[in-house]
This record gives C-alpha cells, sequence and structure tokens, in this order.
C-alpha cells in the first residue's frame, strides 16, 4: 500500500498487523508493526518484549485517555478510518498535536483523494492509500486549494491574521 | 453587504476548478459513484427524482442585484426558468445537467457566490434575521458575525465528515426572528450586565424526526471567543456524536442522551485549550467585517413624505398590501418592503427568471441594490422610502409578488414534497392548493391574522413543521398520503413544538380539517388575540373536541 509522507510516495517500514496475527497458530511478522490498541492492551506483555518497534492504530471508538497520557511510548500512531464518512481521526489529529504528540501521525483505511489536504491541515504526517485506490494524479489534489480561511494544525493561519 | 476580496475570490474560483476535475473524472469512469457523492454534496448537488438539483449558498439571505440576474441567467439557461428559495434562504435550481454543473458553479463565483456546504455533513449556511441592521429592537447587526462564520466554516479541514449536517442561526436582540432555539447552535446578540456585547449560546436544538428546543450552554459569549468556543462545541460533537443511526446523529441527540451539564463540561475543557489561540477572533477583524454593513446613506428628507398617507388613503388595495406586507424600518420615512412568494395556487418559494430580474431592478431602483431571502421563503426590500412604495407595489404586483399574505395561513412555508423529493412520504404541493382554494378570502384571512402554517412531506421536517401554529405532516399510510396536524408550535421567541391534535386525516380533508381549527379560534378569541395565543390560553380540548366531533 503506497505511503505519503510530505506529499510523495515512500518506503513503508512499518507493518499493520491486524487482531487476527495474535490468535493461536497465527504468526506475527518480523520488522516495525502496528497493532489495533485493542490488541495492544491484550498482548501488553509480549509486544513490549519484542525488540522491534511497535506502535498502535487508534480511531474513533477506542478510549483515548491512556494512549493520549502515554504518547512518548509510540513512535508513530495511525488513526483509522474505518468509513469515508468517519470524520472523527481529523479531529483525533489535532487532539495528538495539540498534546504534543512529536511522532509519525499517520492515517489509514478509507481514504480518497479529496480529504487528502484536510487530513494535511489537521497533523497528519503520512497517508497509506490503498492500492486500488493509489493514483499517481492524486498527489495533485494537494495543491487545488491554495490559501485557506481558517487556521489548523499546519501552518496556516486564520484570515484575519494573515 | 459583504464584498469578496482577492482571497475569497481565489478560494471560490479554484474551487470550481476542483470540482469540474472532480466531475470529469466521474463520468470518465474514475471516481466510484461513492467517492463522487460526498463530493457533489459539498458542493450543494442532490440526485433528485427527476434530475440533480444544486443548491446555491444564500450567505444568511442576502443577495445584491447582479447576483439575483446572474441566477435569473442560469435559471434561463441551465435550468428551466425558475428557481426555488428554501428555509435556509438558499435557492434550488432543480434541472440543471450534472456535466454542467461545473460551469454554473463557474457563473456563480463570477458574482462572488458558490455552493460551497450547502448539503453534506458538514457547517451549513448560517441564517439570520431578515430585518438585521434595519430594525429597531435589534442590540447589534448580526451579519458580521454570520460572514465571519461563513469564513471560518467554509472548508474548515476538521469539520467536513460531521456525524450529520450543522447548522447554526443567530438572532441580533432579544426577538428571534432567526429560529434560533432550533437549530444545532443558536447565537442571540445580548448585552451584559457590564454593557458588552456578546452572545447568548444555545446548543441542541433541531428538528427533524426528533424535534428538540435548544438548550443555553452560555448565557455570554465574548465576541473575541465567538470561533473558539464554536470550534470547541463541534470538535466535541464530531468525536463523540453517533454515526452508527443517522436519525441519532444530530448533536441534540448527544446533548440529550449526555445532559446539557456534562456536554458543557466537555465543551469547557475543550475550549480552555483553544480560547487563547489563532481562533481568538481579533475585535479589528470584527470591525472591518462591520464595515461592509453599515447603514446606507438613507434620505434625511424621506421622513417628510406626505404622498405615501395620501396613497393609503385612496387605494384600498395598496393600503391591505402595506400594512399586511411592509415593517417599520429604524429610520424614519423608510419602511422594510416583503415580495410574498406565496402566490395563489403556485408553489412556496419558487421564483421565476424574470421575476429575479424584476427584483434585481427594484432593489436598484429602490433597495440600494439588495435584496434578502427570508426563512419562511418570502423576499424583502430592506430599505424601500415611504414615497417609494406605491410604486414598488405597482412592480410587485404585475409580477404576482404582491399577495398581501405575509404572517399570515396563507404564507404557507412547504417543502417541495413528494412530487419532487425522493424522501417525502407524502406529496404537499396539491395539499397547499387545496389550502388556498379553501381560504381564498382575502378578508378574512385578514381577519384570523398572524397564523404561522407549515408542512412538510416526510418526518425529515424541511418546512418545520413542528414549529408552525399550525402544522402539517404527510405520512404514509399503505400506500395513501395522510396527514398529521399539530398545534401550538412557535420558532420565535417563544419557542415551542407542536402537539399532534389526533389521528391523521385523507388527503382530501385537510382544508376542511383545518377550517375547524380555525373556526375553534374564531369563536374563543379575544380582540386582536393572536391564533398562537388562543391556543396557549384555551389549550388543546376545545380543538380536539370540535374538530373529531361524529357526524350526526
Amino acid at each position: 500500500m503506497p505511503l505519503l509522507i510530505n506529499r510523495e510516495v515512500v518506503t513503508d517500514n512499518w507493518t499493520l498487523v491486524k487482531n487476527e496475527a495474535f490468535e493461536e497458530n497465527a504468526s506475527i511478522p518480523a520488522g516495525d508493526i502496528i497493532v489495533p490498541l485493542t490488541t495492544y492492551l491484550a498482548h501488553n506483555e509480549s509486544l513490549t518484549a519484542r525488540t522491534e518497534q511497535v506502535s498502535i492504530q487508534i480511531n474513533g471508538d477506542d478510549d483515548l485517555t491512556a494512549v493520549l497520557e502515554n504518547l512518548d511510548q509510540f513512535p508513530l500512531i495511525a488513526i483509522d478510518f474505518p468509513a469515508f464518512r468517519d470524520g472523527r481521526g481529523f479531529s483525533i489529529a489535532r487532539l495528538l498535536v495539540r498534546e504534543g504528540y512529536k511522532g509519525e501521525i499517520r492515517a489509514t483505511g478509507d481514504i480518497g483523494r479529496d480529504r487528502l489536504a484536510y487530513l494535511e491541515r489537521c497533523g497528519f504526517t503520512s497517508i497509506q492509500i490503498d492500492d486500488e485506490t493509489y493514483t499517481p494524479e492524486m498527489l495533485s489534489a494537494f495543491d487545488e486549494m491554495s490559501n485557506y480561511y481558517q487556521s489548523a494544525t499546519d501552518n496556516v493561519r486564520a484570515v484575519y491574521h494573515q | 453587504m459583504y464584498q469578496y476580496n482577492e482571497v475569497d475570490q481565489k478560494l471560490v474560483d479554484e474551487r470550481v476548478e476542483q470540482y469540474r476535475d472532480q466531475t470529469r473524472r466521474f463520468l470518465a469512469g474514475e471516481l466510484p459513484e461513492d467517492d463522487f457523492l460526498a463530493l457533489r454534496l459539498m458542493n450543494g448537488l442532490y440526485v433528485q427524482r427527476h434530475a440533480p438539483m444544486l443548491r446555491v449558498a444564500g450567505p444568511y439571505g442576502m443577495y445584491n442585484s447582479t447576483q439575483l440576474r446572474k441566477l435569473a441567467h442560469i435559471a434561463r439557461t441551465y435550468d428551466k426558468g425558475y428557481a426555488h428559495f428554501t428555509t435556509r434562504t438558499n435557492l434550488q435550481f432543480n434541472w440543471p445537467k450534472l456535466e454542467q454543473v461545473p460551469d454554473i458553479l463557474a457563473e456563480l463565483a463570477s458574482v462572488q457566490m458558490h455552493s460551497i456546504q450547502t448539503s453534506g455533513n458538514c457547517i451549513r449556511n448560517t441564517t439570520t434575521d431578515q430585518f438585521a441592521g434595519v430594525i429597531a429592537d435589534e442590540i447589534e447587526d448580526p451579519r458580521p458575525y454570520c460572514e465571519i462564520i461563513r469564513q471560518w466554516s467554509s472548508l474548515h479541514p476538521e469539520f467536513a465528515y460531521l456525524p450529520r449536517k450543522f447548522k447554526i442561526a443567530i438572532a441580533g436582540g432579544p426577538t428571534d426572528r432567526a429560529a434560533t432555539q432550533v437549530h444545532d447552535i443558536g447565537l442571540s446578540i445580548v448585552k451584559n450586565d457590564a454593557g458588552e456585547v456578546g452572545f447568548e449560546v444555545l446548543v441542541g436544538g433541531g428538528l427533524g424526526r426528533t424535534p428538540v428546543i435548544g438548550k443555553q450552554i452560555r448565557p455570554f459569549l465574548a465576541k473575541e471567543d465567538l470561533l473558539s468556543y464554536l470550534e470547541a462545541i463541534i470538535r466535541v460533537y464530531n468525536l463523540k456524536g453517533r454515526r452508527d443511526n443517522k436519525y441519532k446523529a444530530r448533536i441534540k441527540i448527544l446533548v440529550q442522551a449526555m445532559g446539557i451539564d456534562a456536554f458543557r463540561e466537555l465543551v469547557d475543557a475543550e475550549w480552555e485549550h483553544t480560547r487563547n489561540t489563532d481562533l481568538k477572533l481579533p475585535l479589528t477583524e470584527v470591525e472591518r467585517v462591520k464595515a461592509f454593513f453599515k447603514p446606507f446613506d438613507y434620505d434625511s428628507n424621506a421622513s417628510n413624505d406626505t404622498s405615501l398617507a395620501q396613497k393609503l388613503a385612496e387605494d384600498d388595495a395598496f393600503r391591505t398590501w402595506y400594512e399586511r406586507n411592509t415593517v417599520e424600518h429604524k429610520v424614519a420615512g423608510y419602511r422594510i418592503a416583503y415580495a410574498s412568494l406565496k402566490p395563489y395556487l403556485k408553489p412556496a418559494g419558487d421564483v421565476t427568471d424574470a421575476q429575479l430580474d424584476l427584483m434585481a431592478d427594484l432593489a436598484d431602483k429602490y433597495s440600494f441594490g439588495e435584496v434578502r431571502a427570508t426563512h419562511n421563503q418570502n423576499l424583502v426590500l430592506a430599505d424601500v422610502k415611504n414615497s417609494d412604495l406605491y410604486s414598488v407595489w405597482q412592480v410587485l404586483t404585475e409580477a404576482n409578488l404582491a399577495r398581501p399574505n405575509i404572517g399570515t395561513l396563507t404564507d404557507m412555508t412547504v417543502c417541495p414534497g413528494g412530487d419532487f423529493c425522493a424522501l417525502a412520504n407524502a406529496k404537499t404541493l396539491g395539499i397547499a392548493d387545496q389550502i388556498n382554494r379553501k381560504f381564498e378570502d382575502m378578508d378574512y384571512v385578514h381577519d384570523l391574522g398572524d397564523l404561522k402554517l407549515n408542512m412538510s412531506g416526510c418526518i425529515n421536517a424541511c418546512s418545520h413543521h413542528h414549529v408552525g401554529h399550525i402544522g402539517i405532516l404527510g405520512v404514509d399510510k399503505k400506500g395513501e398520503d395522510w396527514y398529521q396536524i399539530t398545534l401550538g408550535g412557535d420558532d420565535g421567541s417563544e419557542a415551542a413544538l407542536g402537539k399532534v391534535i389526533g389521528k391523521s386525516v385523507a388527503s382530501d380533508e385537510v382544508a376542511d380539517t383545518l377550517q375547524k381549527v380555525i373556526e375553534v379560534y374564531v369563536q374563543n378569541r379575544f380582540e386582536n388575540e393572536r391564533f398562537i395565543d388562543t391556543f396557549h390560553r384555551i389549550g388543546m380540548a376545545p380543538f380536539k373536541e370540535y374538530v373529531y366531533a361524529p357526524v350526526n
């Protein structure tokens, strides 16, 4: 799955691991992994014992209290968009930035071209796109609008401060 | 009114090109239908029963004459020669071609208009009092704040995919002509004990399937805090609002479920983080935007006019119109004049291209080039000199825009209903005609006085039937259209939700039933008592008893 950082496709060093990988007889891939928060909490002991890096994937249904209190534990936090109509991830990203999170904030899930600029504006630093959805042409979506009225997590200031 | 600067213009121009490309990719099969659906909704384009419907934003109801002429041109060129004003003071075209919509948007951008966020689960057009800036009872003109909210909410990156649509209204003072109590957020300009002007904030009002009166979340909000506080409310809603059921997704359900106090705590906690950030509104910005809404250069000799009194004495038809369709202006010698979009046996809120052109001409000649749309689907010329009223009336009469029925029973607010709308359970337009036929006698209607009648074709309540003094709701019973009648609703300062009078009535009995309701009112009213006041005094029982009395 293509990963965008700074509006460019880059090599992805992380593997997104679903809960099924933790079932009996299943195997967890080697290397740095991202696991859903619920899985992370359920398998906390074995995961912290890993030598490779472990990060979490969260979504709007998760209770984020503990995550927000322990942000420095995670080099990366993936925020999942289970459906394109579900806009909670935009607010969650802003909360992470506001709480001082400095790691990678990655968007995963149902992400289309039209949301790329909004994701960037809300503080996402990487965007993972499905193979079927991705086209090189998508990258031009970032530049379609050259200015915005309101401030967000990016460097755009509110229009009355510009 | 507000004039675009380079930033505003560039934004709408770029938006047009963005949408043009999205349409191209959809038509070329590169963009899946579902993805395009979300994009076209963000640009006000629905697919209706017969054709796409394009909803153009009329920011807080303001239109200038250049814009009206452009809208007339669009109606003529891209549609069937008419358009429809909505209860959000927007304008809908019912027959545009999907592939021509980018061209229409480009036409709109050329006159500082757009259709951004007129649909979709985002922050919609902010509405306000149609008398903003020209009525004596307001504390401050609410339009500058509407414009500030328009800018802040346009293409807001965080709030484009809320659980559900989000509507904000602002009233300029204690008299609420903007239905603020039935909005997701209702703001009223208030003055606190220290004499400072700010906003009372209500949250969680709304109509639709679960009508709710908004609750006060903050008695006084300083102007500088307007945007940070709105952002705090909407962030909490975006994170906590239900997404599993679209009928439970509005903020009113969240506020009801949590209770207003718990909701307020969350908002305040959020607000603490943001109130001293970039969102703090500089008062210089408020002043900059206010400058666009300065009072016009009114003629100080206007009050010396004697011709109006003479015309009123001479011409009964003119006097009737004057009494019903004009309102006192805060400047002596001027009146606020309505153009009624509720003519006899025509759909409420519809206008032809010729009528749009004519309103533009009237505005240029008599009202500083501006026209306002009201949330009851009429138009207003806000600044007409007394000496010009007779001429205005004559022109309006010629154009079938002078029916003297503002605020009366035949000034119905009606959605397009089952004839046009795919969501509707029942038709509305035929019922409106039936009521118009029954209550054709103008003297009788005038004698009934202020009476707000709202009719919706389904429980989505686009025509706000819950807050009509009399509300009519179309329901489907085994494939037939039936109508449920409610009494006692109000969207003014004493907002209330109507109560159902009894079992629903068949489509051919609506006007007769209404007649019975009116008869109870007429028998019981005190002199000059409005329907709604009589209802409050005598209650539902006498109405119910008479309407459902067994036929002997």
